[in-house]
């Protein structure tokens, strides 16, 4: 035998005897990244409940913020995403290489993708710098800014005046309601919600219908019987109702809406995950590594989820734009919460001025119509550049 | 001299990718004669069944297109004709078999609407009590026990080699004069496979029929075909009558074939090295770079053209036949065959010289 | 080791599916996938399993490395068996048996690179070093034919056969005694299996290795094996030595495989023995010895002259009877659309006929006293009497080959093998079968 080069080690010349203690495999950088930023979070969290006066921002530096729940959620779903959808991606360049040609195939899916980064980072970072838009009866109806109205249309015209016409002035670049409220403001707060509502409770939807999904399927038998009946009961259930009784109870609030959807909506992805998991599992690396002596637990975590996470995702892409219709339905009808300026709110303002103040309703309804349109475009070149028939 | 029933010529159908074009076939001549069986014999990715999926054009086009070439059936150029004579022309004079009998049956039909719309596709006169009974005879001469019984059962209910005589049953239903076999006892066991291959020789002396088959199996082709083309990337690199063929393999590619089919009793060898990349093949003969006997005019211009063996039906493409050239290069130098006729004894008795 | 029992020894295995109906699960029958089947392998020995699809061998090799819970019997296991294993000790034997795969496209996660692949088992046995791990598959992958550099890779990237020696890679990682090979070339180009079938058998070799193949093609079986066991319905019908099993078959289905096997040598066309009829269900196989229902050389009754071959056409519509029965209403209807007269008015010696062509059975049998059976038989058929038919050609042709199931003993030859012919030719020590009478 030859074989003299330092890298080598041979596999038979482990001692296995040595190797027998049992215990938590090693953390990969990933999850040990994970789980040191929760407990970051934990940490702050405490601060902020124990420490804090009840009222008062939890941070005044740099920018002044109060977190509150539906934050703390919005900063756990972010590092997830940043912990199992980005890293994975700078962890594996090739095949991100591959997703990202496949994707770039798709020129308004590129369009559409850069549009929402903009959208969601400027909902993500905006409502830190900018106040809440606020009431302001001395500015009703202020046209957007180029544009202008009769004089009559407006309460006090901000800008210039002329020829009885009241012009937009770039105080309010998007115009006001008939509250004086910043349209500007509202739609970077409703980007906000957007965002909130697009991230948080799909999030949500996919952690527990994947798990559900794998181990109904991995398991098979009675454990998949009894989770499918509840899903099966689950999706008989009336959410609208039980988010009507809560609202009714504990008023209407942005956080109920996401919380409520997020635990009771899993049910189809779970079927969905179910039904690819089931496939995926007769394939011959799952019995490659039971054969190997992985647990069931490692089976479902290194094989199963990575395998459907690509219907997973095309599932998620297909929520996103729903759920955020949604809230917007939600809000439009009033069901929503009230202090938070979200499209569908601000949609609704204007639904009565629309014949002299057409901006209110469309502006927002503009935004709303492009980002779920972007949302689309987006989801169906990830389901394309994902689909594994396209590896060659 | 009549023509033969069909004849490719010079057939290059490339498919257009995003890697570059892949020369699937690049240049396939080959002529099958009623009653006639042309095996297309070939490893994965040598082009066969492209082949055999351009004589009607089946290939997806795009991103597949036949770039030059033609395929002349019983007279008329498959690749002028238009989409509807094409669709006439499938199913009807020309019947396809597939390699995996579960794809081609629809599950929700039962067997028998099956084979009677195949049969009234193509004879729009025949009523359904007609074709009902045509079928069942098509049924019991495919060897479908019990076929007025068993006529309404679905797909389903019928074994993987019952399954695949269905199949040959309904491309028989519109009484073609060729038929293209795709791997079509792969996917089958080979008790079952001896029972097919008799079936479809049988078919044929019953309807006179030329058959196309293509197979990567050297065993099927010596059992079944009158002649046989060697296929390597795109490229034919042998051909001729079956009994030339396996008596005095003359191309390198198809004699390393041979030596590397296992249960001989002979040592196996592998052919090293790996297929050639199909967008930018090798100048030359293709096989030339895993040729154990290349020479210098191996790599440079086209492949070698079809040059003659023995004078017989038997052409192969290798620089080494050329007129003036000598074979025995590769033939080893007494001339004589060293690998398809030492199995002419047969595999029972221990050979005298195996250790 | 100073064991001397087998590395691996069967015994009786057998695996069961329940066949459940409707929405209670009841349990209605029983698949009998493996049905009490016994062998050895021992070190630095290849052991073929052999057999059409269906007949058991992949699930004899999940329920002998207990990825599925055998029904009944024993695997010995360095002489302890495994079916009574702890948790504990499976890890363990996981560690010391493994298996190859068919498909190399399916059997490695497409998510993983073939490094994390083959590290797999060194994590799943708690090796944490990751370095280790690394170096140890860079190895690996060298000494298979492989670069070190294609650790990163991903399956995609690489052939059917460079996939497929990465498969050898894993299964060798643990440094296992036992390979289990489940048909690892059937999915390879023929130029590409004798590079894998070489690998194997370098391999095996070197490590000394126990080696169980699984195949449904005997000429590959034949390259690689030491000893060969020939599976149908879940029993194994022969098992011998492979020289000995290829020149000498004993039982009738070795024989009727080995000649199924098309030759690549066009002058020995045709000479194939052809089985009639499928493979039958395991959920409900024939009585007796399971081949009786295809085999060529099924022994005649006594006391009656026929020959083999149209005593095999008897048998068939015997056997059609048992099974889905003989429809004289749809025989009827066959030949009055064939003559192009109504059903009805089709005499029932057509019908006896057409019996006799589907069957191809001669239009008289050449003993009379044979015939007279067998038209009293076909009569009743005709007549829409079929238990009748049935009864009377069970009770008159009885064959030993369905009324009860050989053993598996030793030939003379040296083979085991299940056949009642076998046991004649040991018992009457004539080398001459007779088939006659």
């Amino acid at each position: 035998m030859m074989g003299g080069e330092d890298y080598r080690d041979r596999f038979e010349d482990i001692d296995w005897d040595d190797m027998q203690r049992s215990g938590l495999d090693s953390l990969t950088t990933q999850t040990a990244g994970f789980l040191a930023s929760l407990g970051v979070v934990a940490l702050l969290l405490v601060y902020d409940y124990v420490v804090v006066a009840n009222d008062g921002p939890t941070f005044t530096t740099p920018f002044e913020w109060d977190v509150t729940q539906l934050d703390w959620l919005l900063v756990v779903t972010l590092l997830t995403v940043v912990f199992f959808a980005v890293y994975p991606l700078y962890d594996n360049p090739r095949m991100s290489r591959r997703y990202w040609r496949e994707f770039r195939k798709n020129r308004a899916a590129v369009v559409s993708g850069v549009f929402l980064v903009g959208i969601f980072g400027l909902g993500l970072v905006g409502p830190l710098f900018i106040a809440k838009p606020d009431l302001n009866v001395l500015a009703q109806y202020q046209p957007p800014v180029f544009l202008s109205v009769p004089e009559s249309t407006v309460g006090t015209c901000v800008g210039p005046v002329s020829d009885g016409m009241c012009h937009g002035t770039w105080q309010y670049p998007l115009g006001t309601t008939g509250q004086g409220k910043g349209i500007m403001k509202s739609v970077i707060y409703g980007m906000r919600v957007s965002l909130e509502v697009g991230l948080i409770t799909p999030l949500i939807i996919i952690i527990i219908g994947t798990a559900v999904g794998t181990v109904a399927a991995y398991s098979g038998g009675i454990v998949d019987e009894l989770l499918m009946r509840y899903v099966d009961i689950q999706l008989t259930f009336p959410t609208f109702f039980l988010y009507l009784l809560l609202l009714y109870l504990y008023g209407g609030t942005l956080f109920l809406l996401i919380v409520i959807f997020g635990i009771t909506s899993w049910g189809s992805t779970a079927r969905l995950v179910r039904s690819e998991a089931l496939q995926r599992r007769e394939e011959e690396y799952i019995q490659a590594a039971q054969s190997a002596g992985a647990s069931e637990f490692w089976v479902i975590r290194k094989h199963l989820v990575p395998n459907v996470s690509n219907t997973v995702i095309t599932n998620a892409s297909l929520l996103i734009p729903s759920l955020i219709l949604f809230e917007a339905a939600f809000s439009f009808l009033g069901l929503g919460d009230p202090t938070v300026p979200s499209w569908g709110q601000v949609i609704s303002a204007g639904r009565s001025d629309i014949d002299t103040a057409w901006w209110i309703s469309t502006i927002p309804g503009v935004f709303l119509f492009t980002t779920v349109l972007a949302l689309n475009f987006v989801g169906d070149a990830l389901r394309d550049a994902l689909d594994p028939r396209a590896e060659d | 001299m009549t023509e033969p029933l069909l004849s490719i010529r010079n057939l290059k159908t490339h498919f257009h990718t995003d890697e570059g074009t892949v020369r699937a076939v690049d240049g396939v001549s080959l002529d099958v004669d009623r009653g006639e069986t042309v095996c297309v014999v070939g490893e994965s990715g040598s082009g066969k069944t492209v082949t055999a999926e351009s004589i009607t054009r089946l290939i997806p086009e795009p991103p597949g297109e036949i770039v030059d070439g033609t395929v002349r059936f019983d007279g008329e150029d498959v690749t002028a004709m238009s989409e509807k004579q094409l669709e006439a022309l499938r199913g009807g004079r020309i019947g396809h078999i597939f390699q995996n009998p579960q794809g081609a049956l629809n599950p929700v039909y039962t067997v028998g609407w099956q084979i009677r719309e195949a049969i009234q596709l193509h004879d729009k006169k025949a009523k359904d009590k007609e074709a009902r009974e045509r079928a069942i005879d098509l049924l019991d001469r495919v060897g479908i026990p019990d076929a007025t019984s068993r006529i309404d059962d679905y797909p389903h209910e019928f074994s993987g080699g019952m399954k695949q005589r269905i199949v040959i049953a309904m491309a028989l239903a519109s009484n073609p004069d060729l038929l293209i076999a795709d791997e079509p006892t792969t996917a089958l066991d080979v008790t079952i496979q001896m029972q097919i291959l008799r079936l479809l020789n049988q078919v044929q002396e019953e309807f006179n029929t030329g058959i196309v088959m293509i197979t990567h199996d050297l065993g099927v082709v010596a059992e079944v075909a009158d002649r046989v083309v060697v296929m390597y990337a795109g490229k034919v690199m042998e051909e001729g009558d079956v009994y030339e063929i396996f008596e005095n393999p003359s191309h390198p590619y198809t004699r390393a074939l041979l030596e590397c089919l296992p249960g001989r009793g002979e040592k196996m060898s592998a052919i090293g090295g790996s297929l050639p990349s199909t967008t930018s093949p090798p100048d030359g003969c293709r096989f030339h770079p895993r040729c154990p006997y290349a020479v210098g005019d191996c790599e440079i211009g086209e492949q070698p053209p079809m040059y003659a063996v023995d004078d017989g039906d038997h052409a192969v493409s290798c620089v080494h036949f050329e007129p003036g050239a000598d074979p025995s290069v590769v033939l080893g130098e007494d001339g004589s065959d060293a690998v398809g006729g030492a199995r002419a004894d047969g595999g029972d008795e221990t050979g005298g010289d195996a250790r | 080791m100073s064991s001397d029992a087998p590395l691996l020894e069967v015994r009786n295995l057998k695996k069961h599916y329940p066949i459940t109906e409707g929405v209670l699960k009841r349990q209605v029958g029983n698949v009998r996938a493996v049905d009490g089947i016994s062998f050895a392998v021992e070190r630095g020995e290849t052991v073929g399993l052999v057999g059409e699809s269906g007949c058991g061998k992949s699930t004899a090799a999940t329920s002998l490395l207990r990825l599925e819970e055998p029904t009944d019997g024993e695997v010995l296991f360095e002489g302890r068996d495994i079916t009574e294993y702890d948790k504990k000790e499976l890890k363990r034997f996981r560690r010391e048996a493994q298996m190859i795969f068919q498909d190399p496209t399916s059997s490695f996660d497409p998510r993983m690179s073939v490094g994390e692949s083959v590290a797999e088992p060194l994590t799943v046995h708690g090796m944490r070093d990751r370095e280790r791990r690394r170096r140890i598959v860079k190895d690996l992958l060298e000494r298979v034919g492989l670069s070190a550099d294609d650790i990163d890779r991903y399956p995609h990237e690489f052939s059917g056969g460079q996939k497929q020696r990465i498969g050898l890679a894993r299964a060798l990682v643990l440094n296992p005694k036992l390979i289990v090979a489940d048909e690892p070339v059937s999915a390879l180009d023929v130029s590409i299996q004798a590079e894998i079938l070489s690998l194997m058998k370098d391999v095996q070799t070197e490590f000394g290795l126990g080696m169980l193949f699984i195949s449904h093609d005997l000429s590959v079986v034949r390259e690689i094996c030491d000893r060969v066991a020939v599976m149908y319905l879940g029993e194994i019908v022969e098992f011998a030595a492979t020289d000995e099993l290829f020149e000498n078959p004993q039982h009738p289905y070795t024989r009727a495989l080995l000649s199924s096997i098309p030759q690549p040598d066009p002058t020995k066309r045709g000479s194939a023995v052809e089985l009639s009829g499928d493979v039958p269900s395991p959920s409900n196989p024939p009585s007796g010895c399971r081949f009786h229902t295809r085999c060529p050389e099924v022994i005649p009754p006594e006391g009656y002259d026929f020959e083999q071959k149209t005593w095999r056409s008897v048998m068939d519509l015997r056997v059609r009877l048992g099974r889905d029965g003989v429809n004289a209403e749809a025989v009827r209807e066959f030949v009055a659309s064939e003559s192009g007269q109504e059903p009805e008015s089709v005499p029932a010696d057509r019908v006896r006929a057409e019996i006799r062509r589907e069957f191809d059975i001669p239009e008289e049998l050449s003993d009379p006293r044979a015939e007279e059976v067998l038209s009293t038989a076909l009569r009743h058929l005709a007549n829409d009497e079929q238990a009748e038919g049935r009864e009377l050609l069970a009770e008159e042709f009885e064959t030993v080959c369905e009324s009860s199931a050989p053993e598996l003993r030793r030939t003379p030859a040296g083979h085991v093998a299940s056949c009642h012919l076998v046991s004649e030719a040991e018992s009457n020590a004539v080398s001459t079968p007779s088939t006659g009478d």
